[in-house]
């Protein structure tokens, strides 16, 4: 390219270029707020909240946790050959090792509770348009949760954490896009 | 929280990119507002729908405007076509680059005027590479032409531009 034309770019380059109108933000303000809005405060299919007294899927999963609890109490007590006259309660022996800090009143219940939950969106990706029953159009979106459950012994401060990864796929008609 | 950021992230984004994205739409539409309306469904589509996708997001957004252009032409076509011939076509259009003063402003308006005389395919060529910032492959991918024919219409563009206008010298 020759000088002059090297010259005439630049000074296309140096000029300044008109700015949307504070309109045209303000509509895209108002269009993308519903997005940040379900951004912040995704709507979930069930419950997941930090308190523990509505978590739905509590009683089951307590039971699966009290289970594996058990079973493992159980091989400790084989591999070590536990006097049989003196079994010691599931809770205890699954955290046999742990050191006891900060003795628990007496009135302390010796065994797990469920103390937190809580759930952290790590992807959020839009898998685009798919058809269900033969012929209707809806964007499917994948949101991918690591939810985090905390149980702790008051009386020797002894806790298990169980982490557990969750996809939780959402369609949106496409007529809403 | 995380609302304020995305609302930041996108207002920030917008804010670097608008006026290109701006100028950009207005080689394919016939008004300002008609500009305003493409880039408003164009980035909307985008920042929903199409900013997890992989490549260089300004050529998405090029492309996506693109579209939206030809669409809202097909739309507005008749309306557009009564508008022109009453006001003289030309008259509606608003300037493409923000207002400056003195000298300045009148050699503004001659650059301004020599590029709505550039054929429309020079000139969408010479906007997508000196003010998108675009390479050759990109702006060929996003007109649908080969890469040589991109740098051909750009190279013809500022010829007929130099052409038409003074070089100014300074100092």
């Amino acid at each position: 390219m020759d000088e002059s034309l090297q010259q005439l770019e630049d000074e296309l380059k140096s000029l300044r270029l008109r700015s949307p109108s504070p309109q045209l933000v303000d509509r895209l303000t108002s269009e993308l707020a519903a997005e940040t809005e379900e951004l912040a405060a995704p709507v979930r299919r069930y419950t997941t909240a930090a308190d523990f007294r509505s978590w739905p899927w509590l009683g089951w999963r307590a039971a699966g946790a009290a289970a594996a609890l058990g079973l493992g109490a159980g091989l400790v007590w084989v591999v070590f050959k536990a006097p049989p006259a003196a079994p010691e309660p599931p809770a205890r022996l699954a955290v046999a090792d742990s050191v006891p800090v900060n003795p628990a009143p007496a009135m302390e219940r010796d065994q797990f509770r469920p103390v937190a939950a809580t759930n952290v969106l790590y992807d959020l990706k839009d898998e685009g348009l798919v058809n269900v029953d033969g012929d209707t159009p809806v964007r499917r979106l994948r949101y991918r949760y690591m939810d985090t459950y905390t149980w702790k012994n008051p009386r020797n401060n002894s806790s298990l954490k169980w982490s557990v990864p969750r996809d939780e796929i959402r369609v949106l008609p496409a007529s809403l896009h | 929280m995380e609302a304020a950021h995305a609302q930041d992230t996108w207002k920030l984004w917008f804010e670097a990119y608008g006026p290109k994205l701006l100028l950009c739409a207005r080689q394919w539409t016939r008004s300002l507002a008609d500009a305003e309306d493409v880039v408003q469904e164009a980035f909307v589509r985008y920042w929903r729908h199409q900013r997890q996708l992989p490549g260089d997001p300004q050529a998405l957004l090029v492309t996506s405007i693109r579209r939206a252009a030809i669409d809202h032409a097909r739309r507005e076509s008749r309306r557009a076509a009564r508008e022109e011939k009453a006001d003289g076509g030309l008259a509606e259009r608003e300037a493409f680059f923000a207002p400056q003063l003195g000298e300045a402003a009148e050699r503004r308006r001659e650059i301004e005027a020599a590029l709505q005389r550039l054929p429309g395919e020079q000139r969408e060529v010479l906007v997508l590479k000196i003010w998108n910032e675009l390479t050759f492959e990109q702006i060929a991918e996003t007109l649908g032409i080969s890469p040589n024919t991109a740098a051909s219409r750009y190279r013809y563009a500022l010829a007929a531009l130099r052409k038409e206008l003074k070089p100014v010298h300074h100092g």
